[in-house]
């Protein structure tokens, strides 16, 4: 593994982790959040219902128990001119719920707002008791209820219209404590979720990434040198499968042009060592001993031959090195295929003459857009090939040279009556030093490269090369320029 | 020593079988693979220099199917110089392998070891009682005392000391110390063996009539 923060699966594991942890964080303050709302209502619940109207009801009992009591007040009204005439007491009864400190423990004190004092409170009420309620409207006929939490107790204030405001407060730190454990538990649950989710985060994000990785093992490999190694598919197609197949086709494509190269390389530095051989051979040879002017003559005549065979070769390679890397855009201009083939048949006359070739041309105007230079060599390279092909010693053969044009672009065909190629050759004859009759036939020039350069030149633009041969009866070459469409 | 060249090119052909001749070894020719093997089988040979890029046969083939039947000692040219290529034509049984291009004393050195080692004589100086025979340089010495032989007469004496103790009919000296196109007569042979007695002393070689000479 890399510099964590480098990689894929740290990352996806970081942000994972990050969300994960904010999601599981927000359910617990909502699930403590609602607890404690719970928790408070059933207080607030018991403090209003239970304490508040219990503490009425057992204040105004006192008066039937004792002796010299009065009746019990029939309204409300008539209990708080009591109280306020300070004729209610508390009462053991009351006493026995309102006492003590320990947990739980509850108070009360009954506020007049009008005389501003107490007139009724437990013992233990807080001394530190701040409160102050919103000025009563005698107009409101509704009494002001509220709640807060003061400390660790929760209380309840009751302000009637009347003018008598009671406080009623309940201890909670039973609550609280409880509510606390609840807190740590439910924390513990999250961190607990929390892991969890990491542990599959990350195994999900390896499985994940194992696709990547494997690409990546692949790739490296090739890049150390097997260019045979290829990414396994899975044939999910899903996306990792659909970019290992475009990185496999862009391996196959290096890999074959790597190939090619490798190919052209060897088979260039092969092609080069036997003429080098020849040379160390003859001037060795010729070094050994003395020998007469005619000896010397022979060998120094070999090894021109020999040399201008290298240079025809190598003339070929950078021919063919060039045409390779060649823009045709650059150099297209308007041309006339029937006068490229004018100028080509004319410089091949002499040597067709000799090999007792008669040329026949018929050309028809073709014009069209191209290199003319690179036609022109096309088309020598191919009438060449025709001529060269003849058994010199044959009796008088032809060759047809035909151009024209027609709905699809121009063409031109070069038709000879010569030995043909032999089937099993011709999907083989535009490769480089490709050579069907597989001799090599010494200084005659011939490179085994002339058509594949000539492909490589229709190849640049965009033109079909083909061949059809008849072995005995002879071979066309044909080449269509497709019009450009505009 | 006779030898057969067999290479597709016919300048590196002609070359190459003019530097053998020079050196005074009988040499035939083959352009291709058929002609090449018709000929090794043929013919005896004292060493075939064997290209491996050939029309029709290529080299390998020519050289297991002489392997079939023959021991001659073949040393493979070839443009390829990978070390698969140099294992791959060791162990289809050629004797030396020789990677283009070359240099023509080195071929020649490796053609005289070839020759040397297929006759078991690993020294290139042999010594027969005060006669001294260097195989490299190609020089005869009488008592430390060097003798000018011809081209042919040290050949057929060379020939004869490589085969020592052997008897060597005169089909056989016919078949190594000529080319197929080497006119000679018959009685040729019996005017070479007379000058090296004459030039060696009497002794040297012997006469088994009726099965050919010998050197004891």
């Amino acid at each position: 593994m890399i510099f964590p923060l480098h990689s894929i699966r740290w990352r996806i594991q970081a942000w994972h982790g990050l969300i994960l942890f904010f999601a599981i964080g927000a359910f617990c303050l909502t699930a403590h959040r609602l607890a404690w709302d719970n928790q408070l209502r059933q207080v607030d619940n018991e403090l209003e219902r239970t304490m508040g109207r219990n503490l009425f009801r057992l204040l105004s009992r006192e008066r039937k128990d004792s002796a010299n009591a009065d009746p019990p007040p029939t309204s409300p009204a008539e209990f708080f001119a009591r109280l306020r005439a300070g004729k209610i007491k508390i009462t053991d009864e009351v006493a026995a719920i309102f006492h003590g400190t320990e947990t739980g423990y509850a108070y009360f004190r009954i506020d007049d707002t009008i005389s501003k004092e107490t007139l009724l409170s437990s013992d233990n009420f807080p001394k530190e008791f701040n409160w102050t309620l919103p000025e009563n409207n005698p107009a409101l006929s509704e009494p002001i209820e509220a709640f807060r939490i003061r400390e660790q107790c929760r209380e309840f204030a009751h302000a009637s219209p009347n003018g008598i405001n009671v406080f009623v407060g309940r201890d909670i730190s039973a609550e609280m404590e409880s509510l606390n454990r609840y807190a740590w538990s439910i924390a513990l649950c999250g961190i607990g979720v929390w892991a969890l989710g990491l542990l599959g985060g990350w195994w999900l994000a390896g499985r994940a990434i194992r696709p990547v990785q494997k690409i990546s093992t692949t790739a490296a490999r090739i890049a150390d040198g097997n260019l045979s190694e290829r990414i396994d598919l899975d044939g999910t197609e899903n996306e990792l499968d659909q970019l290992s197949r475009i990185l496999n086709s862009t391996f196959e494509r290096l890999h074959n042009a790597f190939e090619r190269q490798r190919q052209f390389t060897a088979d260039a530095s092969h092609e080069l060592r036997t003429p080098v051989t020849i040379l160390l051979s003859e001037t060795q040879r010729a070094l050994k001993r003395e020998r007469t002017p005619e000896e010397y003559r022979a060998i120094i005549e070999t090894c021109n031959g020999t040399a201008q065979r290298m240079r025809h070769l190598i003339e070929a390679l950078l021919l063919l090195a060039r045409q390779e890397t060649e823009d045709t855009g650059a150099h297209s201009e308007s041309c006339d295929l029937a006068q490229i083939l004018d100028d080509v048949q004319r410089h091949l006359v002499p040597i067709a003459t000799d090999r007792n070739i008669q040329l026949h041309a018929e050309l028809k105007n073709a014009a069209m857009k191209g290199n003319p230079t690179a036609i022109s060599i096309l088309a020598t390279n191919l009438l060449a090939n025709a001529i060269t092909h003849h058994h010199p010693n044959d009796k008088e053969k032809n060759i047809y040279i035909s151009t024209g044009s027609d709905d699809d672009g121009t063409f031109f065909t070069i038709r000879d009556d010569g030995p043909g190629i032999p089937e099993q050759d011709l999907p083989h004859i535009f490769e480089r030093f490709y050579r069907a009759d597989k001799a090599r036939t010494g200084n005659s020039g011939h490179t085994g490269l002339g058509l594949a350069i000539a492909k490589v030149i229709a190849d640049n633009h965009g033109a079909d090369i083909s061949v059809q041969s008849l072995p005995g009866k002879g071979s066309v070459f044909s080449v269509h320029f497709r019009k450009k469409l505009i | 020593m006779r030898l057969l060249v067999v290479e597709d090119d016919p300048v590196l052909l002609r070359s190459l079988a003019a530097t053998f001749r020079e050196e005074n070894y009988a040499v035939d020719t083959a352009s291709d693979g058929e002609d090449g093997f018709y000929k090794a089988k043929e013919n005896a040979y004292d060493a075939i220099i064997l290209d491996v890029m050939l029309p029709g046969l290529d080299g390998w083939q020519v050289l297991s199917k002489l392997r079939q039947t023959s021991h001659t000692p073949v040393l493979m040219l070839t443009a390829r110089d990978t070390i698969p290529d140099r294992i791959k034509g060791l162990d289809h049984g050629a004797d030396d392998y020789l990677t283009k291009p070359f240099d023509t004393d080195e071929l020649l050195a490796r053609i005289r070891a070839l020759i040397r080692r297929a006759v078991r004589q690993t020294n290139p100086v042999i010594e027969i009682g005060p006669l001294n025979i260097n195989t490299t340089a190609r020089r005869v010495a009488l008592d430390k005392e060097e003798i000018q032989l011809t081209a042919r007469e040290y050949a057929l004496l060379e020939y004869l000391a490589l085969h020592r103790g052997e008897v060597v009919s005169r089909t056989t000296l016919y078949d190594h110390l000529f080319a197929e196109d080497d006119n000679t007569f018959s009685n040729l042979l019996d005017v070479h063996v007379s000058n090296l007695r004459r030039k060696l002393g009497h002794d040297i070689i012997s006469t088994r009539r009726g099965h050919g000479y010998c050197i004891e």
